[in-house]
């Protein structure tokens, strides 16, 4: 029985303390980052490193309010050696911190009361407490409350007011046109509703894409330039729509051929 | 001039390998401002660049069918500055595992002599058209909300017309092929710009 005790607790412990080390690096890389980083840190990544932390913690709290995990307020620690001199197994497992064992720092390292100036400061304000009569400090309690009260008020009110606000710009005023989108992304794609140079004479490219002319006459245009496709395609059945003379395309076609080859022809040799 | 890529990659062998990662989507003019001031705050703390360029775009047809198109721009804002010629090839949006549309990219600097000298080349101009508006960055990451007009008389950039009521707002990085991690980045980039622009890989070719 005692011996699964013992074993419990020595897991717990080993688990907070691979938990606390984990807080412990989270919190030096976040300082580091704060220290050296501070000029490429954006603000999504500083909240990063407190969700991690708060996770952290968070778990470490779990952790101690497990039903599995011993009370550790039942534990006693008792000194067994005091030691002046520098130890250096321990100064290695504390970091440097603590490097002597001895009796000047045990009675602070192992104190189970709060640190010397805490207890001077509870002291202090107990004392003060004391002073006060009980009416006088029923008469702070109020104020205390009634000032709290506002400024919750105050502080919930405006949040309110925003996320009305957002829900009413949200619905009445959107921000984006998804038929503007398309619309923008087409002009720059294809020069889609901008005004076309090209005169309508020879140059028009007249490719069999989408445009009108795919029903139309199938025979030359496939011939002669079927390997057009896509995106390109795409521009010269915007060509062929706005020019919308479906009986004279073909010979437009021949010419523009002929005139590109031609253009061309000095390249190639 | 639209600032010029982020990195540069030495053409090497004839083998230009430079992507460009591109999201897209747009804004109304009401709420311009709200994009504009939560693009300063997300973006590179540096002071924004606003633009006005002139697009030209020129078009090669050889014998095979498919036609050759290039991009020439140039800066209304600041005439000495050289053109900047892009070519953009065909946009990849199939892959679902990829959150940006992805499209080879060559940019390159030019003289002012660049339209005589498509031209010559048997390039002729298909349209053209004049975007104003401002550039963020982010890394790597380049945000450009523009206002898009159309040129009412060809090449008098003086008299133009809206295209439309809304900016065209795009997102995009240039990275050698296949960096698909950068479009992890963009995406959750877009994520911030929510509710106010839904940033989303759009085929082009279904708008056509």
């Amino acid at each position: 029985m005692q011996q699964r005790e013992e074993k419990q607790l020595e897991a717990a412990v080993e688990s907070l303390t691979s938990r606390v080390a984990h807080v412990k690096n989270s919190l030096q890389s976040f300082i580091y980052k704060l220290e050296n980083e501070y000029e490429r840190l954006t603000w999504p990544s500083v909240l990063d490193n407190f969700a991690l932390l708060s996770g952290q913690l968070n778990t470490i709290n779990k952790l101690l309010k497990n039903d599995k995990t011993p009370s550790f307020r039942n534990q006693v620690v008792i000194p067994l050696l005091l030691n002046p001199d520098r130890d250096e197994d321990l100064a290695k497992l504390t970091e440097q911190r603590v490097p002597v064992f001895s009796h000047e720092i045990v009675p602070d390292h192992l104190r189970t009361k709060p640190d010397p100036d805490v207890e001077e400061q509870e002291k202090h304000l107990s004392t003060e407490a004391v002073r006060i009569g009980p009416d006088a400090a029923q008469k702070q309690i109020q104020t205390l409350n009634k000032l709290c009260s506002s400024l919750l008020e105050k502080l919930n009110n405006p949040r309110e007011d925003r996320e009305s606000e957002n829900a009413a710009l949200r619905q009445n005023k959107p921000s984006f046109n998804p038929a503007d989108t398309t619309a923008l992304v087409a002009a720059v794609a294809f020069g889609k509703n901008l005004s076309k140079c090209r005169p309508p004479g020879p140059v028009a490219p007249g490719h069999p894409g989408q445009g009108p002319m795919m029903t139309g006459g199938p025979t030359l245009q496939q011939v002669t330039i079927g390997g057009a496709s896509g995106h390109q395609g795409a521009i010269g059945g915007q060509g062929a729509q706005q020019t919308g003379q479906p009986g004279k395309m073909p010979s437009n076609i021949k010419t523009n051929i002929k005139s590109a080859s031609a253009s061309m022809h000095p390249y190639n040799r | 001039m639209e600032a010029p890529p982020v990195t540069v990659m030495p053409v090497t062998g004839g083998a230009i390998n430079m992507m460009e990662y591109l999201l897209q989507g747009s804004v109304l003019d009401q709420a311009l401002d709200s994009l504009l001031h939560r693009l300063r705050g997300l973006c590179d703390n540096i002071e924004p660049d606003t633009f006005a360029d002139h697009e030209l775009v020129y078009l090669l047809k050889g014998q095979q069918g498919q036609p050759f198109l290039l991009r020439a721009r140039r800066s209304l804002a600041h005439p000495a500055a050289p053109w900047h010629l892009r070519y953009l090839g065909q946009p990849e949006v199939g892959d679902k595992s990829r959150h940006a549309l992805v499209r080879n990219c060559v940019d390159v600097a030019a003289s002012h002599s660049l339209p005589d000298f498509l031209n010559e080349m048997g390039f002729r101009m298909d349209h053209e058209f004049v975007a104003k508006g401002h550039v963020f960055r982010k890394g790597a990451m380049k945000v450009v909300v523009s206002k898009l007009s159309r040129v009412l008389v060809p090449g008098n950039t003086d008299n133009t017309e809206q295209l439309s009521l809304s900016s065209l707002v795009e997102l995009s990085v240039l990275a050698p092929a296949g960096q698909d991690t950068m479009s992890e980045d963009m995406r959750s980039f877009a994520e911030q710009l929510k509710p106010l622009v839904h940033l989303e890989k759009i085929d082009p070719k279904k708008h056509t």
